[in-house]
């Protein structure tokens, strides 16, 4: 139904110059530390030149943890922020300066929002009235979110009345009464309990295939990116790492964030070095034990034309492998065993860093036990010093 | 606290409330009795030779056109409560959703406003109303609006600041213009403070008997304060029949609405008190 372009869009809260002062002296040269605050002479930088084509229709996840700019960023979208540079375009039109009404799209906020004095029907009605609907209209309209909502026999409560996980429904149903171009969602399944959370993403997965609109949905929580998103956007300090879609993000991670960011338990990180031998082939030593690289990683490192140098060899916790034998393998101390059901989760401390394995449940491992562990050559990532995937093309 | 104790505690309320309440009974049963009997015996019940009925309330209407005050009482009350209301709601929504140094600043000194006392105010307040011809109940609308509102906009403010604002910009996204939030969105939320503060400042206008006699044009305007005042007359003769008969019809309209309202009072100071 819509198409939105985001281009080189960036967002800057003016400060006044005696705490922009503090701010920039706290971080060196105006580079981002750990509080991801970056601070310029024009104030402090919430997004920065944030590019992204939205296709009709697509389902699109904005990701990254607490402060990375991705709320600010769907605001942007909805008109609640000014855009301080860059153009927001929807189907083709430059929406900048556009009032939030006249930009056809509806938002589902993190605590609902809803209108506490009205009921569930005046709420889902409210934007229909405003926009001087007839009243048979209206009524189909309610009728039929509601229905797909499953809130029909909420109609005449109040929201004090309803539970969370209503309420966020009736939130839903207020948005897609308007059957706007573009829906925002502002992580509107974090005030729910864990059960209700995967209850309504399920409820989400299938309201998408029901209704038009193009999504961009803000969350922190990874697995509702990995399960919602037709593409996700993992943001960090106001600044896109990654676009792609779940499988091509959590397969081929653009950086050492991203890596860590997507996937659960996060991947395992362990010092080591690029070697290119003299046949031009790459192997990686890690405390001293060389791990070959499957032919397609070779190929790609051999395109982009990686030296020997040291870097950081990634391993998701599912990709490790116990072993017995000790050639080609590490070894390290079992600290914490969790088990999760039908598998368990190994807390080991091995090369001087903790990793997690993840393995089928054994009762017969104890905390305190040596492991020995290995990895394929093609489940290794091999990351930079300055922290990038070297399988990736250089930008 | 056990039975004992609590026992003990309703003792002392009950006679608490007693000594509390026992001026306004005196006063009433007073507004019944002859004069002589009121000035002589205050505290004996109207019966036989003193009962006179409602003589001294026709007296008080006939005689001092209590009704004519009564009625300037309602205009003045009503619409600086109106003014009040709607002037600081507005003023304490913008002063909340729209933090710059100007309205800060706007802030404090309606904060300020409430600890100057009125003494301090009043001679040149007097001189400037003169001035300005505000000696009229409109005037005084004026006048009230300016004293009423630090506390109105103090509480108001309070309440809006525990509105998520997310319901405004929802009401933004769904198609309100700002004063469509307002009116549509904020101000219905608004409604247990709005009840409140109107409560406060009715009784406050209601009673009130010295701004009114410093600004208003005497020989015109006589509110009902003023004119009780008026009842004592000139070389020491008082009509305390009437003056009685005065105060009970004065006190029973506000002592209704306060009945009436009070648990909103209650709800309207706690609000924004807890993250709901």
């Amino acid at each position: 139904m819509a198409e939105v372009e985001l281009k080189g869009v960036t967002k800057i809260y003016e400060e006044n110059a005696d705490s922009r002062k503090k701010k920039k002296k706290n971080q060196k040269g105006g580079a981002p530390k750990s509080s991801g605050i970056k601070v310029t002479d024009e104030g402090v930088v919430a997004v920065e030149d944030f590019n992204l084509d939205i296709h009709d229709r697509e389902f699109i996840v904005l990701v990254g943890p607490s402060g990375c700019g991705k709320s600010t960023a769907l605001r942007m979208v909805a008109g609640l922020e000014t855009i301080t540079r860059g153009q927001l375009l929807i189907d083709g039109k430059v929406m900048n300066d556009v009032e939030p009404k006249d930009r056809d799209i509806a938002m589902v906020f993190q605590n609902y929002a809803l209108y506490p004095h009205m009921t569930v029907r005046q709420n889902m009605e409210f934007p229909l009235k405003l926009r001087k609907l007839p009243q048979n209209e209206i009524d189909a309209r309610v009728n039929h979110a509601a229905e797909i909502l499953g809130i029909t026999e909420y109609l005449d409560r109040k929201p004090k009345a309803l539970s969370g996980g209503q309420r966020q429904r009736v939130a839903i149903g207020r948005a897609i009464v308007r059957e706007p171009k573009v829906l925002l969602m502002d992580e509107p399944l974090s005030n729910l309990d864990a059960k209700l959370r995967n209850q309504m993403r399920a409820e989400i997965i299938k309201l998408r295939k029901k209704i038009s609109s193009t999504f961009l949905y803000v969350t922190h929580d990874q697995t509702e990116a990995m399960t919602l998103g037709d593409r996700i956007v993992v943001m960090k300090f106001g600044e896109i790492q990654q676009v792609g879609t779940p499988q091509e993000v959590f397969d081929h991670p653009a950086n050492l964030f991203v890596a860590g960011f997507i996937g659960v338990p996060m991947m395992n990180f362990f010092d080591g070095r690029l070697d290119r031998k003299a046949d031009g082939s790459y192997e990686v030593v890690v405390d001293g034990v060389r791990f070959g690289l499957s032919k397609e990683k070779q190929a790609t490192l051999a395109a982009n034309k990686a030296e020997s140098q040291a870097v950081t060899v990634g391993v998701r916790p599912e990709h490790i492998v116990p072993v017995t034998e000790g050639a080609g393998s590490l070894e390290g101390t079992i600290e914490v065993s969790e088990l999760m059901g039908s598998s368990q989760h190994l807390h080991v401390s091995a090369c001087g860093k903790e990793c997690v394995i993840i393995q089928p449940a054994n009762d017969a491992v104890r905390m305190g036990d040596r492991i020995r562990f290995s990895f394929s050559p093609d489940t290794i990532h091999v990351f930079g010093s300055d922290g990038r995937n070297l399988e990736n093309a250089k930008e | 606290m056990d039975k004992k104790g609590k026992w003990y505690g309703t003792t002392f309320l009950t006679f608490l409330c007693i000594f509390w309440i026992f001026p306004v009974l005196c006063v009433l049963w007073n507004s019944f009795k002859d004069k002589t009997s009121i000035n002589l015996k205050p505290f004996e019940l109207p019966a036989g030779r003193t009962f006179v009925g409602w003589e001294n309330y026709a007296q008080a209407i006939d005689k001092y056109g209590l009704l004519k005050s009564v009625g300037w009482t309602v205009f003045i009350t009503v619409f600086s409560v109106a003014a009040i209301l709607i002037c600081c709601s507005m003023c304490g929504w913008f002063i909340t959703r729209v933090r710059t140094k100007w309205t800060k600043f706007i802030y404090a000194l309606c904060i300020f406003s409430m600890v100057v006392p009125f003494q301090m105010v009043m001679f040149t307040l007097s001189l400037v109303t003169n001035r300005l011809h505000l000696t009229t109940p409109w005037g005084l609308i004026v006048v009230y609006l300016g004293f009423g509102a630090g506390l109105a906009v103090f509480m108001f403010t309070g309440f809006v600041r525990s509105i998520p604002i997310e319901i405004e910009e929802a009401a933004l996204i769904d198609g309100c213009t700002p004063v469509q939030t307002f009116f549509k969105v904020v101000l219905p939320i608004m409604k247990p403070t709005y009840i409140s503060v109107g409560i406060l400042e009715t009784m406050w206008i209601w009673n009130d008997f010295l701004l009114p006699y410093l600004v208003l044009d005497i020989k015109k305007y006589k509110t009902i304060s003023i004119i009780i005042q008026y009842m004592k007359g000139s070389y020491g003769s008082v009509d305390m029949g009437a003056i009685m008969a005065a105060l009970i019809l004065a006190v029973i309209p506000v002592v209704v609405f306060y009945l009436s309202c009070q648990k909103y009072i209650i709800k309207g100071v706690a609000a924004g008190a807890v993250k709901g």
